[in-house]
């Protein structure tokens, strides 16, 4: 008995350690960067922040939320003004909900799947407009004058026109009246339901995006788009039973009861949508962050990615603030949606973001909660305050979202940004170049969401090319340059539908017309580029031999004996496939231990580095910092005369293969 | 660990044989299995740079996803050597096993003879080691199948319940598995101690398993330090190579992962050797 005390004792300690050791392995990692005290530094000139968003579009929102059938009886009045230089003879409405009426619709039809999630719709969903009016107008019901279907497909009825009784001259106002009905789907993508749990996005009658040339952008909702509207102020009463928690864009500033149910009202300016979740088993955590007050919204349980989510908050509200441009609005609302209705997480909406994960999200040095924060808060910049087309122009905000994404998770974390612990980390460049190498030449990244052949690659290409195009840029031309410039953009921008042209606008006077070239082959040609090296050369120098014929008469001299040359003509080539010209140095080592490090500005596709020396030349490097991180093939990027054993690999090979063998052998 | 009783100096010099015994084979089946996953990493031209290998271990992993991105293919075929080659090296180290708890067992001798001892036990490891591989491999198929079968069920449960169900199933059948482990090395000493006499497999595993049910808790915690130790020895490796992969990488970076590693695995095999020796006591009991 003594023996087994003994051994409960030793197994029970070592267990105990290992657990410490495990914690420290998994926790530890990664972290934060932050809390260094970087040296101030002083405050670039930026162009004058825009107060507000010229307003087109505002809305006042009356919607009840029948949470048993999952329903909603919804009023709402549009204060549009015609800011064109058009008159305006339709309007164009986008009842996104209708996407998931049926199996036929644009969105559901695909037969691989539909939409970013993958999901079908189980339980469908709808929007019903039952009346549309001129608001102290004659009463006209403007909707049996829709047209009944999205433009050239009879199927879907998430684009449609309604013709106008009279022009509307450029400047003058219309005040539309609705009513309408939804019935939420079981949850696609992020709207609908899962048991108590509503998700709300994209659920009210909402016009197309007016252009300045008087026509309207609007599209039928495809699976792999998202959205464009113009800016306004929204104005939103919520009724609700007791007892459910309300999430939604803007500050509530209106709260009462009655007969059983609770009426919130919400108010956001200049924005361009309104989201809003409720369920009765919210819990909440409230913070004031940069002046910002911050509520996150979560399941029981889920304490721990709630502190989480609100630290990745306190780090990153203020670095974008730095960066992009304070943040406008007086409130942020993060919603972690519950595991059965996970799809709802990972998107924006104008102050109001989800973002999501499993309870255990925060255990093993994997920074998921980190990540999704980042990147949707990232959105209220790229998407909310610079309101592009994302049907058109994706890349503009899910693209450059994830460079800022990246950028300020490697300010907070390091290396270990996305994963980080025992001992191993992996950065969110390194994966957005995982992601992204094989595909840069599958198709162009600057088309429209709708035209990518697979939602796979508008992912690869979208989101982590585009990041990688811009990290190459901040990496050749240095990180806080082309942070500034991008800084600018998005305050000379900002409240408004800037496009690809406006951007590499401000790359033109920010950084020069090399990076907008480079931009504009990256984004819209599918250009690629790839720096090679393929054999490295030495010759001995030796006194010219041979005959020669002098003041003094002809004299003859013989090769000199082989020995240790005193010089040595050493010559590398360096290629560059593809047809991006970037920049790069190449860094050449000699025998005697020495380095040079030689800049070759792309152009052109090979590159003679040529050098005299007393050391032959036996290694080269081309971009040993690895700025190009675009480049194709890594692995041909370098060349060294001595054959590597590969001592590290081999050592952990080994170690893997006893533990291997511990595990499995006797 | 017999009759005639050896000093503590005596047996745990014995020991320390066994052990050095167990990590030189081990380190030799090592390299054989490992060799492939080296060859791939080495053809992928990553490391033929005038850092070598070392990039591969930058941190942000930049290069190691490269190298899984260009070398996928060969990795992947590389790593189903690897495990072919695995399951040779678990069969192989069968012999020098039966050679560690014969020197437990017998202290002294000629190695010649204890040679011919274990080759002659062989067959009959292999075969234990065939009845455990199947009762484990049963054993985990069937905490997986309850697993998937609970899930319907935990469907309205709490999600920390619904995630860490199947997750303890799976520990649970694991612990299984290693106790079941336990119950062999108790057969496979029986059968060294039986020596020349005829002695089967089954009748060396009813030994066993009679020895489980008189001395239950000998045998289920018998195994609890060295499992635990080999876990603390892992961890305490990772532990201290992550304090060190900061610093820039030289051979002496190299040397001291490779002494902290082989250090972690001699740990480890101390621990198991202890426990052979606690097999080997309790086998003897019943005679």
């Amino acid at each position: 008995m003594r023996r087994v005390t003994q051994d409960l004792l030793i197994g029970t300690v070592f267990s105990a350690l290992s657990v410490l050791l495990l914690r420290a392995l998994s926790f530890n990692a990664g972290v934060a960067k932050a809390s260094e005290a970087a040296p101030k530094k002083p405050e670039p000139a930026w162009p004058a922040l825009a107060e507000g968003a010229p307003k087109v579009a505002s809305y006042k929102i009356e919607a009840k939320l029948d949470t048993e059938r999952h329903r909603i009886a919804g009023r709402e009045t549009i204060h549009f003004v015609n800011r064109s230089s058009a008159a305006l003879n339709e309007l164009w409405f986008h009842l996104y909900l209708n996407a998931f009426k049926n199996d036929k619709t644009l969105f559901l039809r695909s037969p691989f799947g539909a939409g970013r999630s993958g999901d079908k719709a189980h339980e469908y969903g709808y929007v019903d407009v039952k009346k549309l009016s001129v608001l102290a107008g004659d009463g006209q019901d403007l909707w049996q004058s829709r047209d009944r279907h999205s433009p050239d497909d009879p199927n879907d009825e998430t684009d449609l026109r309604v013709p106008l009784p009279s022009p509307l001259e450029p400047g003058q106002t219309l005040n539309l009246e609705l009513e309408f009905e939804v019935q939420l789907p079981e949850l696609v993508e992020r709207t609908g339901f899962v048991g108590s749990f509503h998700f709300m996005g994209q659920w009210f009658p909402k016009l197309a995006r007016l252009l300045p040339n008087g026509t309207f952008a609007h599209f039928a909702f495809h699976a792999q788009s998202e959205f464009y509207a113009d800016f306004g102020d929204y104005d939103v009463s919520l009724d609700v039973p007791l007892g459910f928690r309300v999430g939604a864009t803007g500050s509530r500033v209106r709260e009462s009861q009655a007969k059983g149910r609770a009426l919130l009202g919400y108010h956001a300016e200049n924005v361009h949508d309104f989201a809003w979740t409720a369920w009765d088993r919210f819990e909440t955590r409230s913070e004031r962050v940069a002046g910002t007050e911050v509520t996150v919204l979560y399941p029981p349980h889920q304490l721990q990615n709630a502190e989480a989510e609100l630290a990745s908050v306190r780090f990153a509200l203020p670095h974008f603030n730095a960066l992009y441009g304070a943040y406008p609005y007086p409130t942020l609302t993060l919603v972690h949606p519950p595991e059965a209705a996970a799809n709802a997480g990972g998107m924006e909406y104008p102050t109001l973001i989800t973002t999501g994960g499993p309870w255990y999200s925060t255990f093993g040095g994997a920074h998921f909660i980190d990540v999704v924060t980042a990147h949707e808060l990232g959105h209220q910049w790229f998407y909310g305050l610079l309101a592009s087309n994302e049907h058109s122009e994706p890349f503009l905000d899910e693209g450059f979202n994830s460079y800022a994404e990246a950028e300020a998770l490697e300010a907070q974390y390091g290396a270990g940004s996305v994963f980080g612990a025992f001992g191993l980390s992996v950065s969110s460049t390194a994966l957005n170049r995982l992601i992204s190498a094989a595909r840069g030449e599958d198709e162009r990244i600057a088309q429209g969401a709708a035209d990518f052949a697979t939602f796979r690659s508008l992912g690869a290409l979208v989101y982590s090319r585009t990041a990688v195009v811009l990290t190459t840029l901040a990496r050749v031309y240095g990180r806080e340059r082309f942070n500034h410039a991008l800084g600018v953009y998005t305050r000379k921008f900002r409240f408004q539908h800037p496009t690809t042209a406006d951007f590499l606008g401000v790359m033109q006077s920010e950084l020069d017309s090399r990076a907008v070239t480079a931009l504009a082959l990256a984004f819209s040609e599918r250009a690629t580029v790839d720096y090679l090296v393929r054999e490295i050369s030495n010759a001995p120098i030796s006194a010219a031999a041979g005959v020669f014929d002098g003041p003094s008469g002809r004299e003859q001299k013989k090769p000199e004996t082989p020995g240790p040359a005193a010089k040595y003509a050493s010559r590398v080539v360096v290629y560059r496939h593809g047809t991006l010209q970037l920049p790069v140095e190449i860094e050449l080592g000699f025998e005697d231990g020495t380095k040079q490090l030689r800049h070759w500005d792309g152009s052109g596709f090979t590159f003679n580095v040529d050098n005299v020396g007393p050391s032959q030349l036996v290694s080269v490097n081309v971009d040993p910092e690895q700025r190009i991180l675009l480049d194709d093939d890594r692995s041909n990027n370098w060349l060294s005369t001595r054959s590597s054993s590969a001592p590290r690999c081999r050592e952990r090979a080994l170690y893997a293969a006893q533990l291997l063998l511990g595990a499995l052998g006797p | 660990m017999n009759d005639s009783s050896p000093t503590r100096a005596a047996r745990l010099s014995t020991a320390a044989a066994a052990c050095m015994l167990l990590w030189i084979s081990r380190t030799l089946l090592g390299l054989l299995v490992s060799y492939p996953i080296v060859l791939a990493i080495q053809a992928s031209s990553m490391t033929s740079g005038p850092e070598g290998d070392a990039v591969l271990f930058q941190p942000g992993g930049l290069l190691l996803l490269e190298l899984l991105r260009i070398g996928g293919p060969w990795l992947a075929s590389a790593l189903r050597l690897v495990l072919l080659l695995a399951l040779l090296s678990a069969i192989l180290e069968l012999v020098p096993l039966a050679l560690a708890l014969d020197l437990l067992w017998l202290p002294g001798g000629m190695l010649l003879e204890r040679s011919a001892r274990a080759l002659r036990l062989f067959p009959k490891f292999l075969a234990l080691g065939a009845i455990a591989l199947l009762a484990q491999a049963a054993l985990l198929l069937a905490a997986s199948l309850l697993g998937a079968a609970l899930k319907p069920a935990l469907s309205s449960a709490d999600e920390r319940l619904r995630s860490i169900a199947p997750i303890a199933l799976i520990g649970l059948a694991l612990l299984g598995c290693g106790w079941f482990g336990g119950v062999l090395d108790i057969a496979r000493a029986r059968l060294v101690q039986r020596g020349r006499r005829e002695c089967s497999v089954q009748s060396a595993l009813s030994h066993a398993l009679l020895c489980l049910k008189r001395r239950p808790f000998s045998v289920l915690i018998g195994m609890y330090p060295s499992v635990a130790g080999s876990a603390l020895a892992c961890l305490t490796a990772a532990w201290l190579l992550a304090r060190q992969s900061s610093a820039a990488p030289s051979s002496t970076a190299i040397a001291l992962g490779f002494g902290a590693h082989q250090l972690a695995v001699l740990f480890s095999i101390a621990w198991r050797v202890r426990w052979l020796g606690t097999a080997l006591e309790l086998s003897a009991e019943r005679d």
